[in-house]
């Protein structure tokens, strides 16, 4: 049996909400050692984000949210704002191989945490600092949630129905791709280290990253100075390409047609070959021209059908076809059943359900989810008395001084 | 941008072959090469398919010009091989044999069918990395075919884009692709820090489909957890009031605001009246009167520029933001104060923008250092047969041209 690639590597968690932690989640899931260090009184907003209700019970340990993003973490509770809190976490630091952290810059200095304070506590340290809009720059300090990535980095300016204008994603699409940058990041760093013997501070703008995955929109724009239309679920050079209604209630069907000979695999599965020798279909430039008449008849034959059975027959047949799963279809789906990718849990609060597994697969060392969301202050003990040494009486006194609690303040709710 | 020396990248000396084609795998190989790697693209003699796509400059395709080729192919060397041929595939062998990493994301099966599964590659290079980018993987859905939208429809983010009464929607580009190739690039990483300790090397594969599961915000967990299906499905582009897209007086601006961050947005709109207002007071009431905040919303929003609105978020840390669009964006004081956008030179295509690094790598305070990262440009289809096959592989010159002559190179 081989170890996880990252355990040996302690990682000290400063990020909140959904880029910072999932970055952490990915790191956890390899085999990293993240401790999520929470104050008392300024914890983790997704704790807050669980739809229970507010006469739940230590709701706060229950959120399905945190505790999917926060698997595979020891969480301790710690006030870095308070002078024996800091010191504490200098000394966890020179144990670590990396902190990471989301805080609005400036707060790092706020705090006398800049990277030479930590790189003081341990030489090599590593320290990888998540914004919105990076450290400098006009825009530094203002905050981003991931749609306003999304909005400044110009994706929305280019997502829509071409009758509607602008879309925004489906989710929060700035913060997991801020998070797995983040993630790649820290192994990076470890990289570097490793061949130099020298720390670093790596920044992740999140705004930046976003602008990653629309790039060769830029290379374009220079090259044409266009802004490309809408296109909706259209494309440039294949068709048909869209999303067809079939059986049932709001069910979907995605399909992309790529060549002549699919679509000629895509009329005989319809029942209508004689489309296929249409001359308004007959290549891929007439097809472009006479979508909307393809699109018709698309949509009556999948009217007949559920999604998952047209996709089947196109699939057969050689058509890149696909339902539009949701969160509900996805979790019976016998595709990912069969590769086991949900992982049952069972956490000491929240009870047992399953969650998302692990989205690398590596052979010699396959990894799964070992660790609950942690419970606030779930592992203070093992980060206070057995990492940092400290007797029961300076933990005590730590609680007295509200610089670590067992329980969140939950004033801060809202 | 300060010039990098080879040495000073996190991945020098890390030696990759790339079988990519399109998006997902060439994505990665670009994050690969731009942080140092040494990255050989293999290209089919026809040349990666992404060179056939647009845009081209005043629209006239060529292979050497495309956008999408040039932005996802920087600072890889381009060899020409037809590895479905038997000397092909030999010297395909002969190459995976001199690298630490294989990228590919080859139609499932193909490489299998050409005796150049891993298992036949470790053999030859035990200490080999191959990561295979799929877009759903090993499984029942295996040899399925896949676009971008397909993808992007399988991994359940389409489901909640849109609007309710209309078909569901695909992002822009190709977001599907592009995610299975970070994540590829992120596992990459992860599994060359493991190769130091278990000194034997290890297959990875990345599905596209679960990359996307994976991330599906609140939605997948609330139902997996809760089995309430009330969070799935498309809202438009305001998802609740607090978290959404507006129209304002010359376009759209954002909102997105946690429960710590409404009495910014409050202070923002000069309605601080709001946080003593029982309907809006917390979170839950909040949620309570969604349609009352919506319309409070709206109705401040049209009143908005979208320059006034970048200027609030500034002042009061509000949590707004404008809707740019591309020339905008990269105008934006912010881009350029960061230097993030570089202009490239190539033979063929000229001198064009490019983003720059998804994070920047520094011994200081990042705006102080170099960024370690290359800015180079896209090879052009072949530009370096002679050097691998000649000085790597030790080929000479009537070999070349003998494979050359057999359709091979």
């Amino acid at each position: 049996m081989y170890r996880l690639p990252l355990s040996d590597i302690r990682i000290l968690d400063l990020t909140t909400a959904w880029a910072g932690p999932y970055a952490t989640r990915l790191l956890g899931d390899m085999g990293a050692e993240v401790i999520r260090i929470e104050s008392p009184g300024n914890w983790d907003v997704m704790r807050s984000l669980h739809l229970l209700g507010r006469d739940v019970e230590r709701a706060y340990n229950k959120s399905a949210y945190f505790n999917h993003v926060n698997r595979n973490k020891l969480g301790c509770a710690l006030d870095l704002s308070e002078a024996r809190g800091r010191e504490l976490f200098l000394r966890l630091v020179a144990r670590s191989e990396a902190v990471i952290e989301s805080y609005p810059a400036g707060v790092m200095d706020d705090l006398d945490l800049s990277f030479d304070v930590l790189r003081q506590a341990k030489r090599d340290i590593i320290l990888v600092s998540m914004s919105g809009h990076g450290r400098d720059g006009p825009d530094a300090g203002h905050i981003a949630c991931g749609t306003h990535a999304e909005q400044m980095a110009g994706l929305v300016s280019l997502t829509g129905y071409p009758d509607r204008g602008p879309h925004k994603t489906g989710i929060s699409y700035g913060d997991p791709v801020a998070g797995t940058s983040a993630a790649a990041a820290v192994c990076a760093a470890l990289l570097y280290r490793r061949r130099t013997g020298r720390g670093c501070w790596v920044e992740v703008a999140q705004r930046e990253s976003m602008t990653n995955v629309i790039g060769e929109f830029f290379v374009g724009f220079s090259m044409n100075g266009r802004q490309p239309p809408l296109l909706g679920n259209r494309h440039r050079s294949m068709a048909p390409h869209g999303c067809y209604p079939c059986a049932g209630e709001d069910r979907w069907l995605a399909i992309a047609v790529g060549s002549d000979a699919e679509f000629a695999a895509l009329c005989r599965i319809m029942g209508r070959p004689e489309l296929a020798a249409d001359p308004r279909f007959a290549d891929v430039v007439s097809r472009c021209r006479h979508q909307d008449e393809l699109d018709d008849a698309i949509s009556v034959w999948a009217r007949g059908r559920t999604p998952q059975e047209a996709a089947l027959a196109l699939q057969e047949a050689g058509v890149a076809a696909s339902p539009v799963q949701s969160v509900t279809d996805l979790m019976e789906d016998s595709h990912l059943r069969e590769r086991r990718f949900f992982e049952r849990t069972a956490h000491a609060e929240a009870g047992v359900w399953e969650m998302d597994g692990v989205p690398w697969r590596l052979s010699l060392t396959p990894a799964h989810v070992r660790l609950n969301g942690p419970c606030f202050a779930e592992h203070n003990e093992y980060v206070l008395r057995h990492l940092l040494g400290l007797s029961d009486e300076e933990v005590a006194e730590l609680e007295r001084q509200g610089v670590t609690a067992d329980a969140p303040d939950e004033g801060v709710y809202a | 941008m300060t010039p990098e020396t080879a040495d000073d990248l996190a991945l020098s000396g890390v030696t990759v072959l790339e079988l990519g084609e399109d998006v997902s795998a060439p994505y990665c190989g670009r994050l690969l090469a731009g942080y140092g790697a040494d990255v050989i693209k293999v290209e089919p003699l026809a040349g990666d398919p992404a060179r056939r796509h647009g845009p081209f400059p005043y629209d006239i395709p060529h292979p050497e010009k495309s956008a999408l080729f040039l932005y996802l192919n920087t600072n890889k060397k381009s060899v020409t091989l037809d590895f479905s041929t038997a000397s092909g595939a030999r010297l395909l062998r002969r190459l995976v044999e001199e690298v630490d990493l294989l990228v590919e994301n080859q139609p499932p099966g193909h490489l299998e069918g050409l005796g150049l599964s891993y298992r036949e590659l470790a053999h030859l290079n035990p200490r080999l990395l191959m990561v295979s980018v799929r877009p759903f993987g090993e499984g029942p859905y295996g040899r399925w075919k896949a676009a971008n939208l397909v993808s992007f429809a399988s991994g359940g983010q389409m489901s909640l884009t849109g609007d309710p009464d209309r078909e569901p929607l695909v992002n822009a580009g190709h977001q599907a692709e592009y995610q299975a190739g970070l994540n590829a690039f992120a596992a990459t990483l992860t599994a060359l820090l493991g190769l130091a300790v278990m000194e034997v090397g290890q297959h990875v594969e990345v599905s596209a489909m679960e990359c996307q599961a994976c991330v599906l915000e609140i939605y997948l967990p609330h139902y997996a957890y809760t089995r309430s299906d009330a969070l799935s499905g498309r809202r438009g582009n305001v998802t609740s009031a607090v978290l959404g897209l507006y129209p304002c007086q010359d376009g759209y601006l954002g909102i997105h605001a946690t429960p710590r961050q409404f009495a910014a947005l409050a202070q923002a709109m000069g309605r601080e009246d709001m946080l003593t207002d029982e309907r809006f007071r917390d979170a839950v009431s909040r949620l309570l009167h969604n349609d009352e905040l919506e319309a409070e919303l709206c109705a401040w929003a049209a009143t908005q520029t979208r320059e006034e609105v970048h200027r609030l978020a500034g002042e009061f840390q509000a949590p707004v933001a404008p809707v740019l669009n591309l020339e905008e964006a990269l105008s934006s004081p912010q881009m350029r104060a960061r230097r993030f956008f570089q202009k490239v030179d190539h033979p063929l295509a000229g001198q064009r923008v490019y983003p720059g690094p998804p994070f920047r790598l520094t011994d200081g305070p990042p705006s102080g250092g170099g960024w370690r990262w290359r800015a180079g440009r896209a090879p052009l289809l072949g530009e370096h047969n002679e050097e691998v096959f000649g000085e790597l592989l030790g080929l000479e010159g009537p070999d070349l041209v003998r494979l050359r002559a057999a359709g091979v190179v």
